[in-house]
């Protein structure tokens, strides 16, 4: 199976632990957080969400567990693990590198 | 520790898979109530909400299936999960299972086997420290590069000395010598050599020592080493007997070691009992001293990195000086050597690579045929795959699920091939050619078996790939809407087509080969040998050089038998001779010059083959007398020297001559180069093997050219079995001491001279038999699909008014195109291949037109009765049922 490697792809898995790297949240309200956050213009897919959750668990970036939680019953809550602060900060870099480029050309094009 | 997490997670999804499972679904449903609670406050009624919410969530199986996916150890689940599907699937269907397995269990059973040979003669090393260092030495006629003959002694010992290009050489020579003393007197085989083989060879004794240099020098006391299995069996082990004398032949040596059963020398011959200095040997120690007496093998070890096309020009460098230095014995010849392992394995090796491709091909039918009825299956599995497609399972998924139900029936059909393969090694054991039975055991041991596992992957592979990747649609619409009917089958006909015509072009080739190979040999069979060998018994005499040391006695000794062989009733038909007919390995050919002919330009020679025979040998043998006289007693060694040529040498070197009368000058051991008179013609004989032409041969009296024993040819209307006891029983009322050895008919000396043609052809024929039956099958099962799929079709055909027979018509033609079409591109590939088996075959053409032809019409004859079934079945169709047919 093919690395996800396309922009969105990669740009999701920035949002979720940008998102949890605050504070530990559950699925429903990683979802909801990046929608208000970002002023209703981007919406996160359930299609994409909660791969992309497992994905990041499975690769370690983040752990999750049952938790009491603001819905009234126990939720799965992600939070980010050491490794996965590490790496919010490399993707963190290379995007600011990434946005900072198309910045550039679309400016210069 | 992100590792040791990762691990955690993965072994720990491996091991609870529902529980975690479980929890995705949990985590699921949460998110769907969460949307569900959104919509009622939105002011939708609870069964609206949960709808919208499900719509707005999106196919949850999907999800799922992808969120399953990244925990990267469902592959394994998955493959556990698809061998069990796979198993179900097979025994849902045994009937196909069993149709596949079969076949797979030919193709790769063919294959097993014949690797086994191969393994066995090709691959398996020699059991010598670097053995492509090893050669072998021969004498030459300048001529005649491929009669190769032994040394002499002096010749040896000129080359040894010679030590450019090898690090050591040392000669060899074997025979039997009698071991008494101990208990019963044994025949031992002996092993007469020069001490430098042991070191060239690496051996190493058991116990004591190995000949050292001063034992190979004249006069040197007489040593022996024996072989561990005679030292356990005779001497029960006893480590006293170094230094204790043993008697062979009767003369007394001294045992100084023992060498362990792992050696022998040639590897393949069977194995040596007693090794002595070759000078120690009552025959042969004697001949050492006759420089024109060819006797001694050679084996030399190439210095490291000397290249062999080095060795052999400083070879004939050497043998031009020999030539000039001796012309008595070696003018006309030279020396050639050649690679131990190319001697040993010689003309096995391209028998056996043909053979291999033969079961290569074979093998590749076996697969078309078992793509064509996976393809048939998968087209029927169209619908289920598109609807788990439909459920989230990738198209990667479905493929990998469809490969291992391949594979399963691809090792199904490995183990199968491989207890086919060990059968048929052991079976075939009493039919090999003896050369290939002597290089070594062939059993289906350890790199045969992994050879035969990965051909079965590889098989899988090969006939799984095509239909898993036209089972699992690309575009799930049109198939859920078509209902998975037609999945696959525009693209499913042409691939099954291909595969048809594929399987009859390949099997064109395997019967082109087979046929041709079964000419060539019904050619060999039914070739005039020259003789008649029926109702011929013979039998081996050889005489012990101790008791018989002088040609006088050898004489004599054939007097007596001989008289009292025709003194009994019915075996008045006899004779002696040496050698026999097809009997003539390792003999040297004679150079030879006709008295009164102009000396033959320098470097120039004339060689011929040569028997000597009592004066009964001819009319035993049947060959017939085209001028002058047969041999009689009156050829004694008191009267002037006689000789016999055949039609070959008269008619070659006697241009417009008559060659009675005339005197010709060769070698014969014991009397050396004398001139003897030409009394006699007679016709041509098949002597070196039946499938090559006869060379010239010329005859000598046995009485004025004595052996020390040779072959007793009786012919006889009695029993062979008989004929045998007689002989024997003359023999032992001579000698009771003497034994016959090779008793057998004539007819089964010959039968053993062609036992490597008859096994090749009986070989690639079953093969092209087990191909013609496969692509029977595969032509059958695509006809018969496509004639079901076209039922619809039919009936339309016949409800506008066609005939039966233009029904029949239609399903045949479209068979006979495929076959057509096959035989095409097979008459094509044979063409081109078959001038690869073109050594093998004996005055057949590599493209002889009438194999060509013969193998096409069995072929598309076959092919279209495969088709006539279906066909047949096509016209009992009923119009109306046909219409309504879906």
């Amino acid at each position: 199976m093919p690395k996800p490697s396309d922009l969105l792809q990669g740009t999701l898995d920035l949002l979720i632990l940008r998102t949890i790297a605050r504070k530990p949240l559950h699925g429903w309200g990683i979802a909801k957080r990046i929608q208000t956050l970002s002023g209703d213009t981007l919406s996160v897919g359930q299609g994409s969400l909660y791969p992309a959750l497992h994905r990041l668990e499975n690769q370690g970036w983040i752990c999750a567990d049952w938790e009491e939680s603001d819905l009234g019953r126990p939720a799965k809550v992600y939070s980010v693990t050491p490794e996965g602060r590490k790496q919010l900060e490399r993707e963190l870099k290379s995007w600011n590198r990434l946005s900072s480029a198309v910045h550039l050309l679309i400016q210069n094009a | 520790m992100r590792t040791i997490r990762i691990i955690k997670r993965r072994v720990h999804s491996l091991l609870h898979r529902s529980h975690a499972d479980a929890d995705l679904q949990r985590e699921i449903e949460i998110h769907i109530q969460q949307l569900t609670n959104e919509a009622i406050a939105a002011g939708m009624t609870e069964a609206e909400a949960r709808a919208m919410a499900l719509r707005e969530f999106g196919p949850i199986g999907q999800i799922q299936e992808k969120c399953r996916d990244t925990r990267r150890v469902s592959w394994i689940q998955d493959f556990v999960q698809d061998l069990r599907y796979g198993i179900r699937m097979l025994r849902q269907s045994p009937a196909f299972t069993a149709i596949a397995v079969i076949t797979l269990a030919l193709g790769i059973g063919a294959n097993t086997a014949i690797f086994s040979l191969v393994d066995a003669v090709l691959l398996r090393s020699l059991p010598y420290r670097d053995p492509n260092q090893l050669v072998l030495m021969f004498h030459v006629p300048l001529d005649r590069p491929d009669a190769l003959s032994a040394l002499s002694y002096r010749d040896f010992t000129e080359c040894r000395a010679q030590n450019g290009a090898f690090s050591q050489m040392a000669g060899n020579a074997f025979h039997d010598l009698t071991l008494t003393g101990a208990g019963e007197p044994t025949i031992v085989n002996t092993a007469d050599v020069t001490p430098e083989i042991f070191p060239l060879l690496n051996a190493k004794p058991l116990l004591g020592r190995t000949l050292l240099p001063e034992d190979g020098k004249p006069g040197a006391a007489a040593v022996a080493v024996l072989s561990e299995n005679l030292w356990r069996s005779r001497f029960g082990s006893n480590p006293g007997l170094i230094g204790q004398s043993i008697a062979l032949d009767m003369r007394s040596f001294t045992v100084v070691g023992i060498l362990p059963a792992s050696f022998g020398y040639p590897e393949f011959a069977p194995h040596q009992d007693v090794w002595i200095s070759v000078l120690q040997d009552p025959l042969f120690g004697p001949l050492t001293s006759k420089p024109g007496v060819r006797v001694m093998g050679v084996i030399g070890r190439l210095k490291p990195g000397v290249s062999l096309a080095k060795a052999q020009a400083e070879m004939n460098t050497l043998g031009a000086r020999l030539a000039k230095e001796f012309p008595a014995e070696d003018s006309g010849l030279t020396f050639r050597i050649r690679p131990y392992r190319q001697v040993v394995v010689g003309n096995l090796k391209p028998a056996l690579l043909i053979l291999l491709s033969a079961v290569g091909l074979l093998l590749l039918i076996a697969c078309a045929n078992i793509a064509n009825l996976l393809l048939s299956k998968a087209t029927s599995r169209g619908r289920e795959m598109a609807v788990r497609m439909a459920l989230g399972a990738s198209r990667a998924r479905i493929v990998w699920q469809l490969l291992t139900e391949s594979a399963l029936l691809g090792l199904l059909g490995g183990v199968a091939g491989v207890l086919l393969a060990v059968w048929a090694v052991s079976g075939l054991q009493p039919f090999l050619p003896s050369e290939v039975v002597q290089i070594g055991s062939i059993h289906v041991g350890g790199p045969v078996l992994v050879f035969a596992l990965l051909l079965s992957l590889a098989a899988a592979l090969a006939f799984g790939l095509a239909p898993a990747l036209l089972a699992t649609p690309s575009n799930l619409q049109t198939n859920l809407k078509e209902g998975g009917e037609r999945t696959g089958q525009r693209g499913g006909r042409h691939v099954r087509s291909f595969l048809a015509i594929a399987e009859i072009s390949l099997a064109m080739v395997l019967l082109v080969a087979g046929g041709l190979l079964i000419r060539s040999f019904a050619l060999v069979t039914s070739v005039n040998p020259g003789f008649d060998p029926n109702n011929v018994t013979e039998g081996e005499v050889s005489l012990p050089q101790f008791q018989y040391s002088t040609p006088q006695q050898w004489t004599a000794f054939s007097k007596e038998l001989l008289a009292r062989l025709h003194a009994q009733p019915g075996l008045q038909d006899s004779a002696l001779a040496a050698p026999l007919p097809m009997d003539r390995q390792g003999q040297p050919s004679f150079a030879f010059s006709i008295v009164g002919n102009p000396p033959l330009p320098p470097g120039n020679t004339t060689t011929a083959d040569w028997a000597t025979v009592s004066p009964g040998y001819f009319h035993v043998m049947r060959i017939p007398l085209l001028r002058g006289r047969f041999f009689s007693e009156q050829d004694s060694p008191s009267n002037p020297n006689a000789a016999i040529i055949s039609e070959t040498l008269a008619r070659r070197y006697f241009v417009n001559q008559d060659p009675i009368g005339r005197q010709m000058r060769f070698g014969f051991p014991p009397n050396g180069n004398v001139a003897r008179e030409i009394v006699g013609v007679v016709g041509e004989v098949r002597d070196v093997a039946l499938s090559q032409k006869p060379g010239p041969m010329m005859y000598v009296p046995f009485a004025q050219s004595p052996l020390y024993g040779g072959e007793v040819v009786v012919r006889s209307s009695l029993s062979a079995s008989s004929v045998a006891a007689a002989i024997r029983q003359a023999v032992h009322s001579i000698d009771k001491d003497l034994p016959v050895t090779d008793v057998r008919s004539f007819r089964d000396a010959l039968g053993q001279s062609i036992s490597r043609e008859r096994f090749r052809t009986f070989l690639l024929g079953s093969f092209s038999a087990i191909a013609l039956a496969l692509a029977a099958v595969g032509v059958f099962g695509v006809i018969s699909y496509s004639a079901s799929q076209r039922t619809h079709e039919i009936g339309i055909r016949m409800a506008l008014g066609a005939q039966r027979r233009d029904v029949l018509h239609l399903i045949l033609g479209q068979g006979a195109k495929l076959a057509l079409l096959g035989l095409g591109i097979g008459v094509v590939l044979a063409f081109l291949l078959t001038r690869f088996i073109a050594s093998l075959l004996y005055s057949v053409s590599a493209t002889d037109p009438l194999t060509f032809g013969a193998v096409a019409i069995v072929l598309l004859g076959v092919a279209v009765t495969a088709c006539y079934i279906p066909a047949r079945r096509a016209t009992r169709v009923d119009p109306m049922v046909a219409l309504r047919y879906q």
